[in-house]
C-alpha cells in the first residue's frame, strides 16, 4: 500500500497489522487495533508495537503508554469522519513525537489539514493513491490559527 | 471594516487555485462524487433544482460599495442578472456554470471576497446585529470579535469535517437582532460585576428539524479566551457528535444528549489543557482588529439639520418610510436606513444587478461606503445623515428598495423553496405573493404592528419558520404543497419556538388562515400589546377556534 512519510514515498513498510490475536507472528513489527493491544500488550514484552485508534476509541490507554508507540495510526474510515483530525492534535497537544499515521480513507485534498493536525505519514490503497498527491500539502501556504504544526497564529508568526 | 493584508489576500488567491484544480480533476474523472460535494461545499458550491447554486460569504454582513458592485457585475455576467441574500447574511447566486466557478471565485477574491465555509460540515459565516458600532443600546461594537472569529476559523484544519454545520452568532447589545439563540454558540457581550466585558456564552441553539433555544454554558468568558474556549467546545463536539445520522448531527443533539452540566465538564476538561496558550488572544492583537472598526468621521454639523423636519412635515410617503424603514443611530444628526428587500411582487432578499450598483452608490455617497447585510434579508446603510435622508428615499423608491414594510408582516424571510432549491419540500414563492397580494394595505399593516412572518419550504428550516412570530412550513402531502402554520416563536433575547396552531392548510388559503389569525389578534390584544405579547398571554386555542371553526 502507497505509503507517505514526511512528504516522501517510502517503500519499506515494516508494521503488520494483525487483527485477530491467533495471528499474532513470532517477529516482526506489530500494528494493532487498539482494543487488541489492550489485550495482548502486557504479552508482547518487548516488542515494537504500533496501535490504530479510530474516532468510537478511548484515547486515554495509549495517552498513558506513548513512549510505547514508535508509530500511531489514525483511522479515517469515510472521507467525511474528521474525528481523526482531533485525535491527533490531542496526542501531539500531549507530547507524542513518533510517527502519526492517516490509515483508512485519507483523501488527497485532506493531506494539507492532516499535516497541519500533526500527521507526518499516510497510507493509501493501492488504487488511491498518486504521485500527484505531493502537491496538495503546499496548495495553501499561510494559516491564520494555530494548530500542531505552529501553535502560532496568524499574527504571532513574524 | 476590515482590509485585507498580504496574508488575508494570498489565503483566498491561493483558495481560488486549489478549487480551480479541485473543479478540473473532478471534471476530468479524478475526483469521486462524494470528495467533491463535501470539497465544493466548503467553497459554497452546491448542486441545485435548476443549475449550480453558488453562495458567496459577506463576513458578518459587512461590505463595501467596491465588494457590492462586483456581485452585480457577477450577477450579470455569470448568473442571470441578480442574487439572493440568505439569512446568514451571505448572498447566492443560482445560476452559474460549474465551469466558470473559479472564474467568479477569482473575481471575487479582486475585492476580497471569497465562498470559503460557506456551506459544507464547518464552521460557517459568523453574524451579528446589522446596526453593530451605530446603535445607541451597545455595549460594545461585536463586529472586532466577529473577525477575530472568522480569522480563527477560516481553514481551520482540525474542523473542516465537522459531524455538521456550525454557526456562531455575537451581539454586543441587549437587544438580540441575531438570532443568537438559536445558532450553535451564541456570543453576547455583556459586563460582569467588576466591570469587565466578556462574553455569556451560549451553546447548543438550532433550527432545523428540531428546534432548540441555547443553553448558558458560561456566564461570563474573559474576552482573551475566547478562541481558546470556542476551540475546546469545537475539539468536544468534532469528536463526541454524532455522525451516524446526519439529522442528529448537530451540537444540540449531542448537548442535549449529555445534558448541559455534563458537557460543560468535557469542554472545561479540554479548555484547562489550551487556556494558557498560544490561542490566548493578546491584547496588541485585539487592539489590532479594532482599530479596523473605528467609528468613522462623522460631521459635527450633522445634528443641526432642520430640512429633515420640514420634508417629514410635508411628504407624507417619506415620513412613512422614516418611520419604518430607519432606525436610530448613536450620533445625533444620523440614521441608520433599511434597505427593503421586500417589495410587493418580487421574492424576498432578492436583488438585481441594477439595484446592487445603486445600494454601492449610495452607499459611497451617503454612508461612508459601506452597507450591511442583515439576518432578515435586507441591507442597511447605517450611517446617513439625517440631511440626506430624502434623497436616499427618492433613489431608493426609484429602485423599487423603499416599501415601508421594515418589521411588518410583509418584511417575510422566505428562503427560495421549490422552485429552486432541491431539498424543499413545497413552494413558498407563490406563498409570499399571495401573502402580499392580500396583506397591501400598509394602514393595516402599521395598525398590526410589529410581527415577524419567517416560511420555510422544508423542514431544514432555512427560512426561520420556528422562531417566526408566525411561522409557515410547506410540506409534501402525497404531491401537493401544504403549509403547517406556528404562532408565537421569537428571535429576539426573549427567544422562543412557535407552536403549532393545527392542520396544515392548503396553499390556497394561507393568506386566509393569516387574516383569521390576524383579525383574532386585534379582538383579543389590549392597548399597545404586540402580536407575540398577545399570543403569549391568551395562548394559541382562540386563534386555533377561529381559524378552524369555519370548517366544521
Amino acid at each position: 500500500m502507497p505509503l507517505l512519510i514526511d512528504r516522501q514515498i517510502v517503500s519499506d513498510d515494516s508494521w503488520q497489522l494483525v487483527e485477530e490475536a491467533d495471528a499474532l507472528p513470532q517477529s516482526g513489527d506489530l500494528l494493532l487495533p487498539l482494543a487488541l493491544y489492550l489485550e495482548q500488550g502486557a504479552t508482547l514484552g518487548e516488542r515494537r508495537v504500533a496501535v490504530k485508534v479510530n474516532g468510537d476509541d478511548d484515547l486515554a490507554p495509549v495517552l498513558d503508554a506513548l513512549d510505547r508507540f514508535p508509530m500511531i495510526a489514525i483511522e479515517f474510515p469515510i472521507f467525511r469522519d474528521g474525528r481523526g483530525f482531533s485525535l491527533a492534535r490531542k496526542l501531539r497537544r500531549a507530547g507524542y513525537q513518533g510517527e502519526l499515521r492517516a490509515v483508512g480513507n485519507p483523501a488527497r485534498d485532506q493531506l494539507g489539514y492532516m499535516e497541519r493536525c500533526g500527521f507526518n505519514a499516510f497510507q493509501f490503497a493501492d488504487e488511491a493513491f498518486s504521485e500527484e498527491f505531493l502537491n496538495a500539502f503546499g496548495e495553501i501556504s499561510v494559516r491564520y490559527q494555530g494548530s500542531s504544526d505552529d501553535p502560532r497564529p496568524v499574527y504571532l508568526q513574524n | 471594516m476590515y482590509i485585507y493584508n498580504e496574508v488575508d489576500q494570498k489565503i483566498v488567491d491561493e483558495r481560488v487555485a486549489q478549487f480551480r484544480d479541485q473543479t478540473r480533476r473532478f471534471l476530468a474523472g479524478e475526483l469521486s462524487d462524494d470528495e467533491f460535494l463535501a470539497l465544493r461545499l466548503m467553497n459554497g458550491l452546491y448542486i441545485q433544482r435548476h443549475a449550480p447554486m453558488l453562495r458567496v460569504a459577506i463576513p458578518y454582513g459587512l461590505i463595501s460599495s467596491v465588494q457590492l458592485r462586483k456581485l452585480a457585475h457577477i450577477a450579470r455576467t455569470y448568473d442571470k442578472g441578480y442574487g439572493h441574500f440568505t439569512t446568514r447574511t451571505n448572498i447566492q447566486f443560482n445560476w452559474p456554470k460549474l465551469e466558470q466557478v473559479p472564474d467568479i471565485l477569482a473575481e471575487l477574491a479582486q475585492v476580497q471576497m471569497h465562498a470559503i465555509q460557506t456551506s459544507g460540515n464547518c464552521i460557517r459565516n459568523t453574524t451579528t446585529d446589522p446596526f453593530a458600532g451605530v446603535t445607541p443600546d451597545e455595549l460594545e461594537d461585536p463586529r472586532p470579535w466577529c473577525e477575530i472569529i472568522r480569522q480563527w476559523s477560516t481553514l481551520h484544519p482540525e474542523f473542516a469535517y465537522l459531524p455538521r454545520k456550525f454557526k456562531i452568532a455575537v451581539t454586543g447589545s441587549p437587544r438580540d437582532r441575531a438570532a443568537s439563540q438559536v445558532h450553535d454558540i451564541g456570543l453576547h457581550l455583556v459586563q460582569n460585576d467588576a466591570g469587565e466585558v466578556g462574553f455569556e456564552v451560549l451553546v447548543g441553539g438550532g433550527l432545523g428539524r428540531t428546534p432548540v433555544i441555547g443553553k448558558q454554558i458560561r456566564p461570563f468568558l474573559a474576552k482573551q479566551d475566547l478562541l481558546s474556549y470556542l476551540e475546546a467546545i469545537l475539539r468536544v463536539y468534532n469528536l463526541k457528535g454524532r455522525r451516524d445520522n446526519k439529522y442528529k448531527a448537530r451540537i444540540k443533539i449531542l448537548v442535549e444528549a449529555m445534558g448541559i452540566d455534563a458537557f460543560r465538564d468535557e469542554v472545561d476538561a479540554e479548555w484547562e489543557q489550551i487556556r494558557s496558550s498560544e490561542l490566548t488572544l493578546t491584547d496588541a492583537e485585539i487592539a489590532r482588529v479594532k482599530g479596523f472598526f473605528q467609528p468613522f468621521e462623522y460631521d459635527a454639523s450633522a445634528a443641526a439639520d432642520t430640512s429633515l423636519q420640514q420634508k417629514l412635515a410635508n411628504d407624507e410617503a417619506f415620513r412613512v418610510w422614516y418611520e419604518r424603514n430607519t432606525h436610530e443611530h448613536k450620533v445625533v444628526g444620523y440614521r441608520s436606513v433599511v434597505v427593503s428587500l421586500k417589495p410587493q411582487l418580487e421574492p424576498a432578499g432578492d436583488i438585481t444587478d441594477l439595484q446592487l450598483e445603486v445600494v454601492a452608490d449610495l452607499a459611497e455617497q451617503y454612508s461612508f461606503g459601506e452597507a450591511r447585510s442583515t439576518h432578515e434579508q435586507n441591507l442597511v446603510l447605517a450611517d446617513v445623515k439625517n440631511a440626506d435622508l430624502y434623497a436616499v428615499w427618492q433613489q431608493l423608491a426609484e429602485h423599487n428598495m423603499a416599501r415601508p414594510n421594515i418589521g411588518t408582516l410583509t418584511d417575510m424571510i422566505v428562503c427560495p423553496g421549490f422552485d429552486f432549491c432541491a431539498l424543499a419540500n413545497a413552494k413558498t414563492l407563490n406563498i409570499a405573493e399571495q401573502i402580499n397580494r392580500t396583506f397591501d394595505d400598509l394602514d393595516y399593516l402599521y395598525d398590526l404592528g410589529e410581527i415577524r412572518l419567517n416560511m420555510s419550504g422544508c423542514i431544514n428550516a432555512c427560512g426561520h419558520h420556528h422562531i417566526g412570530n408566525i411561522g409557515i412550513l410547506g410540506v409534501d402531502k402525497k404531491g401537493e404543497d401544504w403549509y403547517q402554520i406556528t404562532i408565537g416563536g421569537s428571535d429576539r433575547e426573549d427567544a422562543s419556538l412557535g407552536k403549532v396552531l393545527g392542520k396544515s392548510v392548503a396553499a390556497d388559503n394561507v393568506a386566509d388562515t393569516l387574516k383569521k389569525i390576524l383579525e383574532t389578534y386585534v379582538e383579543q390584544r389590549t392597548d399597545e400589546e404586540s402580536f407575540l405579547d398577545c399570543v403569549r398571554r391568551v395562548g394559541v386555542d382562540p386563534f386555533k377556534e377561529k381559524v378552524y371553526a369555519a370548517a366544521h
